[in-house]
């Protein structure tokens, strides 16, 4: 059992894993940087330690600084949340070599799925189906070769790349042969890794992805799915559980492809197998993200468990409890995350809050890193606050979600409020057509 | 015009953090300028609050405050305080020592390295703001420093 928990992390995830550790009697430790030391999460931790300044690099990714921040308030477990240093292998091993609970999977397992290459791989082997692609390009007449055999439109994608960066359409050798070089520069810039390859471009997929827990005995908990296909430049928008795209059979036998395959993979802690939906009604492996995710909340809400709990859980030994038959979910739920951006330009609105207030009522969940009189950093990431609502259908959901943003202020900076609205009141939206093209549509 | 103290604080921290000498935001006919003296900054402490001057088109709207001539050495790190290099060895430095330019005042211990700081700038000694073994953030204030 842990005593005292160090979140290397900040905003909402930090105080979502808060929560959970006040309930379960543990010491809450909060790392924070100069800039942050006003924040929620600092102030809302049993202890907080400023381990740098604003810049991320010099605080929250910066290993060492964590690291001693726990050795000297006598944490001994560190839960890493979802971005910064949740998927770093390096990190992972510091924490076992000093002694401290890494809160996640294995060093081992972040680096098989956390190359995306290497993941696809995998999953073919595990059983999963993937959308065709291709090996690593050597150079541009390799590419132009093997984009030509794969048949056009095509995707160009950084194998080192994430959260859609890297990524191109191309639809004929001539997009290939201008773009290539750029690209490969480019990735090597950003990931320090310039290995590019080819997978087949759906014009209008639907993105799905499935919630997994697993223990270090073997056991392995298929969570349902969720529906994310609400994303500007890959970067999810909005998310709802469960996803009217799938029957329930399908959904059962696409959690037990998954049980399988990652039983047979062998992992730890939360995780989360991202598909494609094509057009045939087929799932194809995307990619898998070794953390907890942002939108993990519709997912506790319609399978009624604290997935950051079983993180915890795992973390310190204790077997999963995986009923059978499987849980079912029950009714729907919906995410908007509330991000501090113009909802036009999506330029960020970074500044000090006037004044807040957050929707209420029944079966309204928020999760929000912010208060009234705080200020948005413009240093890190702009999601703000989630608002989660779960209600019998889908219908009622998203009555319920139009009247949670009714009445929700955010005042002082800009919000994207007003663009999940719009989402909300679209017919398409209304009747479940939606797909990853959803958004550029809206937006002409 | 109206002073807006939230902007200007907002301001004043982008001075600090982008290590500027002088911010000017103009905005239909109202003008804030910050400035601050460029000398202060050479002496990387970012608590020390510079002096600053806020003024507008308005005649005789001009604030400015004098700073301390104090001058805090801070913790770079997390980690554990040491003053001294073993525990019954001397203390690096003490009140009313005279110290240069890369003298060692402390250790600041993180994932059982020995992190030795050192002086940026010469002066005395005045106060040692933390006790041997206590744990330290970074930016913490360690020694009080007047400059000569």
């Amino acid at each position: 059992m842990f005593e005292k928990v160090l979140i290397a992390n900040r905003g909402e995830i930090a105080l979502r894993v808060i929560r959970t550790c006040r309930e379960r009697g543990l010491r809450t430790v909060a790392v924070h940087s100069e800039i942050d030391a006003d924040a929620l999460h600092t102030r809302l931790a049993d202890e907080a330690i400023c381990i740098g300044p604003a810049e991320a690099a010099r605080s929250y990714l910066h290993i060492p600084a964590i690291i001693a921040a726990a050795e000297i308030t006598g944490a001994d477990a560190i839960h890493p949340g979802y971005g910064f240093l949740s998927e770093n292998p390096e990190f992972a091993e510091t924490c076992a070599q000093c002694d401290l609970q890494f809160i996640g999977p294995l060093p081992e397992q972040m680096r098989q799925w956390g190359d995306k290459v290497s993941a696809r791989a995998l999953a073919k082997k595990l059983g999963m189906q993937t959308l065709e692609g291709t090996e690593l390009a050597t150079d541009v007449d390799d590419a132009v070769k093997k984009a030509e055999a794969l048949g056009f439109p095509v995707l160009l994608k950084a194998s080192g790349g994430g959260g859609g960066r890297g990524m191109q359409v191309l639809r004929s050798s001539e997009e290939v042969r201008a773009s290539f070089e750029t690209a490969r520069a480019e990735c090597a810039a950003a990931f320090g890794n310039d290995a590019l390859y080819f997978e087949r471009f759906l014009e209008r997929p639907r993105h799905i992805e499935f919630q997994i827990l697993g223990d270090r005995y073997g056991n392995i908990q298929v969570l349902g799915e969720r529906e994310c296909s609400i994303q500007r430049r890959h970067q999810k928008v909005l998310e709802e559980a469960p996803s009217v795209a799938l029957t329930d059979e399908q959904r059962s036998d696409m959690s037990e492809t998954i049980r399988r395959a990652m039983t047979e993979a062998g992992y730890l802690s939360a995780g989360t197998l991202e598909f494609l939906l094509d057009e045939r009604g087929e799932l194809n492996f995307l990619e898998m993200n070794p953390r907890i995710q942002v939108e993990h909340p519709v997912t506790e809400l319609i399978m009624g468990v604290d997935l950051v709990a079983e993180q915890i859980r795992i973390a310190e030994g204790e077997a999963l409890e995986v009923p059978t038959p499987p849980l079912a979910p029950r009714g729907h739920a919906i995410e908007c995350r509330i991000n501090a951006e113009d909802p036009v330009t999506f330029a960020p609105s970074p500044g000090v809050i006037s004044e807040l207030h957050m929707a209420g009522g029944t079966g309204v969940r928020i999760d929000s890193g912010v208060y009234g009189g705080g200020r948005v950093p413009p240093h890190y990431d702009p999601l703000i606050a989630k608002i989660i609502v779960h209600a019998p259908t889908r219908a009622q959901a998203i009555a319920k979600m139009r009247r949670a943003l009714s009445e929700t202020i955010i005042g002082g900076i800009r919000t994207n409020i007003p663009l999940h609205q719009r989402i909300l009141e679209h017919p398409a939206f209304e009747d479940g057509r939606v797909s990853t093209r959803f958004l550029d549509d809206l937006q002409g | 015009m109206k002073v807006d103290l939230e902007q200007l604080r907002e301001l004043i921290r982008l001075l600090d953090e982008a290590n500027l000498t002088e911010i000017e935001v103009e905005h239909d006919d109202d003008r804030i300028r910050v400035r601050r003296d460029p000398a202060a900054i050479v002496t990387a402490v970012p608590q020390s609050v510079a002096p600053v001057a806020a003024g507008s088109t308005a005649p005789g709207a001009e604030a400015a405050e004098t700073e301390e001539d104090a001058i805090y050495v801070t913790s770079p790190f997390v980690g554990t305080f040491y003053r001294s290099p073993s525990p019954d060895g001397d203390a690096f430095v003490d009140v009313g020592d005279e110290i240069v330019v890369g003298q060692v005042l402390c250790i600041v211990e993180a994932m059982k390295l020995m992190n030795e700081i050192e002086a940026e700038t010469a002066g005395t000694v005045v106060e040692v703001l933390v006790e041997n073994g206590k744990p330290v953030e970074y930016g913490d204030r360690l020694f009080r420093i007047e400059a000569t």
